[in-house]
């Protein structure tokens, strides 16, 4: 899966640069989270704003990454459009993650 | 009147399922729902597809999987149906978490909860040939 990563601060801002985050490209996601995890990046916003289709594997992956970074860490959403986040809901994953409209607004959070 | 219908197979691949979600959003954009309404409609076809591909053929490729659409006036019925093994419960699943949890929540488990959550009526009938998760959506009567 092709991500997109930036630093600012101690918060890595990882951008999903595909259109679909679904079974096919979820393990792939989990184990490059993962490495960016392992690496020492506990603080991370990832960036749905290219992302237009998402499933319950996609959402399971974004899951297992906050599990693994852990209650020392924190791992928020930003720019999710409303398909995508009619599906957080559906799930009620919009009560587990914090979910900003602008990468700005997560980051601002986050630094706080 | 007789309902439109078309018959849309992948083989058993993950990398295939979105040529199906594709289709059937375009399927579903000729029928009076929100864009919202159309995603989460391809999203249980989605979730019906990978739960085939990854439970009723174990994720081995080389088998077929079959959604008949047939949109009626008032209704769209999808059919998903493979001749794998048969899901042993496909009755509508709680996904009861605690939020604050994060240690206990679920990474899995959610497409059957999702599929029944969007969908308005959802069957699962098996026999020694072949398995069929069946899901409809009611609408508005269109034009």
């Amino acid at each position: 899966m092709r991500l997109e990563t930036k630093i600012d601060g101690d918060i890595l801002i990882v951008r999903a640069l595909e259109k679909r985050m679904d079974a096919k490209v979820a393990v792939e996601f989990r184990a490059e989270m993962g490495r960016y995890i392992d690496d020492g990046h506990r603080r991370i916003v990832f960036n749905l704003g290219d992302i237009n289709f998402i499933d319950s594997s996609g959402l399971g992956a974004i899951v297992s990454c906050l599990k693994h970074v852990g209650r020392e860490g924190d791992l928020v959403i930003a720019e999710a459009g409303e398909t995508v986040l009619s599906m957080f809901k559906l799930t009620r994953m919009d009560r587990v993650f914090q979910i900003f409209a602008t990468e700005n607004d997560a980051v601002k959070s986050m630094a706080t | 009147m007789e309902p439109k219908r078309i018959t849309l197979s992948i083989d058993s691949t993950l990398k295939d399922v979105a040529l199906i979600g594709l289709s059937i959003n375009k399927i579903c954009s000729q029928i009076p729902l929100t864009d919202v309404e159309t995603y989460q409609i391809e999203a249980c076809v989605v979730e019906a597809i990978n739960n085939t591909i990854e439970h009723a053929y174990e994720n081995k490729t080389g088998h077929r999987v079959d959604v008949h659409v047939s949109l009626h006036l008032d209704r769209i019925v999808f059919q998903v149906s493979d001749t794998g093994l048969s899901m042993k419960n496909t009755l509508s699943p709680s996904l009861d978490f605690d939020p604050e949890d994060i240690e206990n929540l679920p990474e899995g488990g959610m497409g059957l909860f999702i599929i029944h959550q969007v969908m308005d009526t959802v069957t699962y009938t098996s026999n020694t040939h072949k398995n069929t998760l069946e899901m409809t959506k009611a609408f508005l009567d269109h034009p």
